[in-house]
């Protein structure tokens, strides 16, 4: 079922603002090269903003794919 | 008459929604993420709404309003102000837009946030403004532009015909919008449409807002004191309050058309305990102030308003302050 083979997954569902972007960073920071980090997100400006932060830190987006209404799973590949 | 702030609440609900606009992301973002789209916006938008708004004045249709500068509201609310909207998670239009979207952290912080607001300016801490009231510094205007009394702005400080002080105040914000670096952001309605939206409806509101008895553009807390006096105490809707309800609700049309409505809880009850002190801080501070980050930055400092230049200092001190003890360390 899984799309990607997900190290680490994260749930930032209904966070106020930045909770999310912050939680991503701090996963981030944890994990080794070439992990994914899965983060599960429902607010619109993160997934608007979450991708742009990652992308600027080095690592890759693989995909932001919708997993229901208004809900969004972020792949992100740990540089190196 | 009231009725045109439904209206013109609705539009600046549904441009709010679709930019994300969030002063709160704005003074966090270039501290924390080194992030400046939302920075960029207020820029602009201070930068095209100090030309819109002088213009309409030049041609008698609004007559400008600065705000009385007292120098211990602004300092004190608009620092407690800053730190609340951090801990609320959005600042006074962040909060009053995401209701719309179904944030019910935003339902609880706004709430705390008028009621706070409320007990401020006329209930338990009434004292406390009566006391900082007479610290009021008023000037009397040296442009037609201006009602007949008013705080002191660049222009009356200098003495200056207010087109000079604004073209020079505006200039290197449209520099820094149009000649930095922009982070990316995929965004519906990008920055500058948005800025361009805003320096637009600013004008028109105050025109409508003055017509309905109250000379002053696009706000947010005297509108929720406003519609929490309405329910507790029977009084009037104003045009202000019915703004403020216009921004939910076009909040909310926006995000159902775009499916992007959503009840969102956090999974941490705590999450409740720390936008409701953001909300009493926000509340607290806006109403010591006499603005919040709608009233102050985003409609007083296009005026040149001194009160509202210091609050808007202190706004983003408070925020970064805050941002700093809690987010520092991801930097």
């Amino acid at each position: 079922m899984a799309k990607y083979q997900v190290n680490k997954s994260i749930d930032v569902r209904g966070e106020v603002c930045p909770i999310p972007d912050v939680e991503t960073k701090r996963a981030l920071k944890d994990m080794k090269p070439g992990e994914i980090l899965e983060v599960w997100i429902d607010y619109p400006l993160s997934k608007e903003r979450i991708p742009e932060t990652v992308k600027k830190l080095g690592h890759e987006v693989l995909e932001i794919e919708e997993v229901g209404k208004s809900e969004w799973k972020i792949y992100i590949k740990v540089k190196g | 008459m009231v009725w045109t702030g439904l209206l013109i609440g609705i539009i600046f609900g549904v441009i709010l929604q679709r930019g994300r606009i969030c002063f709160n992301s704005a003074f966090r973002d270039v501290l924390i993420f080194k992030d400046n789209y939302l920075m960029k916006l207020a820029a602009l938008a201070i930068a095209l709404q100090s030309i819109t708004l002088l213009l309409f004045a030049q041609l008698g249709v609004i007559k400008l309003a600065p705000m009385p500068l007292n120098w211990v509201a602004n300092i004190v609310g608009g620092y407690v102000f800053g730190l609340g909207m951090v801990l609320a998670g959005g600042c006074a239009s962040g909060v009053t837009y995401r209701i719309g979207e179904g944030m019910t952290t935003s339902w609880l912080a706004g709430l705390i946030f008028g009621l706070t607001a409320q007990a401020t300016s006329s209930g338990l801490f009434s004292n406390w403004m009566k006391w900082l009231g007479n610290f009021n510094v008023t000037v009397k205007p040296n442009s037609s532009v201006y009602a007949s009394k008013v705080g002191p702005t660049l222009a009356t400080i200098f003495n200056v015909n207010p087109w000079i002080v604004t073209l020079i105040v505006a200039a290197p914000l449209i520099w820094y919008a149009f000649g930095t670096k922009t982070s990316q952001r995929e965004t519906k309605l990008n920055w500058i449409w948005a800025a361009v939206l805003i320096a637009i409806l600013q004008p028109i509101a105050w025109w409508a807002s003055a017509a309905a008895g109250r000379n002053y553009g696009l706000g947010i807390t005297g509108g929720w004191t406003n519609i929490l006096s309405v329910y507790t105490a029977n009084k009037q809707l104003n045009w202000i309050g019915i703004e403020v309800l216009g921004i939910i609700i076009g909040a909310m049309i926006s995000a159902i058309a775009t499916k992007e409505f959503k009840l969102r809880m956090p999974k941490d009850p705590k999450t409740y305990l720390q936008v409701m002190v953001g909300g009493a801080l926000m509340g607290f501070g806006a109403a010591t102030a006499g603005g919040c980050n709608i009233g102050h930055f985003l409609t007083g400092v296009p005026t040149l308003a001194i009160s509202s230049i210091v609050s808007s200092i202190f706004f983003i001190l408070g925020n970064w302050t805050m941002a700093w003890l809690l987010f520092g360390r991801e930097r």
